[in-house]
């Protein structure tokens, strides 16, 4: 599971002033609210992951392996397809600062500690539940860079 | 049968399948997660283990008939049969798999095929028993709304 700042919301039309207050209230408030990336192969945790996630205000995007995480983030040769307007920018494709949470259904300590050294932020040991989630949330928000 | 009676039995049904080991308090944290915006979260959320632990049976059976038994591939399955049966809290179905991996890792094709059918047996109680459950389903708080205004003049 990673987590990145909200992207910018481009938009294709010229709004009226009112509905450009609300829009850029929601954009706002996009902004605030996490994007994660939770990369799981079982369609069920994929299922309760998402919903796991919105619960807690989070914005989601599901993929079913490591390959179509990589894919999603542009880090496999394809220019990256996590955004529809051409308009939009990555900052280079440095994901290194984005925290990385592991899941899984085994408690092994040997892999914990490798995942944890390896640069995890953090492990959580399926099956999920939202107090896991409300408990990782203040960590992970002091884990990010202050730009 | 009126609403309150209805409930109750919901209740009660729900109260039993945690006490004989069908369910487990991962199923109380998928209904937890179901809100207005979700109303049907846990029978999706069912639905779909239902569909992926049938197609993980088939697979065990297929490759429990082969003449050369491939054990990672099985333990794979069983693997996943678990994680999945463990994210709906699926408690007795969960518990058979553990079994069931001991006997790949000890490529003990007997204790494998016994597992099987122990875990088809579980699968398909606790597949009525949730499908059971669902026709009793709690109704939703519009749900009462509206029925309350039938029964008023």
């Amino acid at each position: 599971m990673e987590l990145m700042k909200s992207e910018n919301i481009v938009q294709d039309r010229q709004p009226q002033p009112q509905e450009e207050e609300e829009i850029m209230q929601q954009e706002e408030e996009e902004e605030q609210r996490f994007h994660v990336l939770a990369v799981d192969d079982s369609v069920i945790d994929r299922k309760l992951l998402e919903k796991l996630l919105k619960a807690s205000s989070y914005q989601v995007t599901c993929v079913e392996s490591g390959e179509k995480a990589l894919e999603y983030l542009g880090l496999l040769h394809h220019s990256s397809p996590a955004s529809s307007s051409s308009q939009h920018h990555h900052q280079g494709s440095s994901w290194k600062d984005v925290p990385v949470v592991v899941m899984s259904s085994e408690n092994v300590p040997s892999r914990i500690s490798m995942c944890l050294e390896g640069g995890a932020e953090e492990f959580m040991l399926k099956p999920l539940q939202l107090s896991d989630l409300h408990k990782i949330q203040a960590h992970l928000l002091k884990s990010l860079p202050h730009s | 049968m009126d609403l309150v009676q209805l409930q109750r039995q919901f209740v009660d049904y729900r109260t039993s399948l945690y006490h004989e080991g069908f369910l487990d308090e991962q199923f109380t944290q998928l209904q937890e997660l179901q809100d207005e915006n979700n109303p049907d979260f846990v029978v999706e959320v069912v639905s779909l283990f239902f569909e992926d632990s049938e197609r993980l049976l088939n697979e065990l059976a297929r490759a429990l008939e082969q003449q050369s038994i491939d054990y990672k591939r099985i333990d794979a399955h069983v693997h996943q049969l678990k994680g999945s049966s463990s994210s709906i809290g699926a408690q007795r179905v969960q518990k058979v798999c553990i079994a069931f991996r001991n006997y790949c890792e000890e490529q003990n094709v007997e204790g494998c095929l016994k597992c099987l059918q122990q875990v088809r047996h579980e699968y398909s109680l606790v597949k009525t028993k949730l499908e059971s459950l669902f026709q009793v389903r709690l109704p939703c708080r519009r749900e009462i709304f509206f029925l309350s205004k039938m029964v008023l003049p």
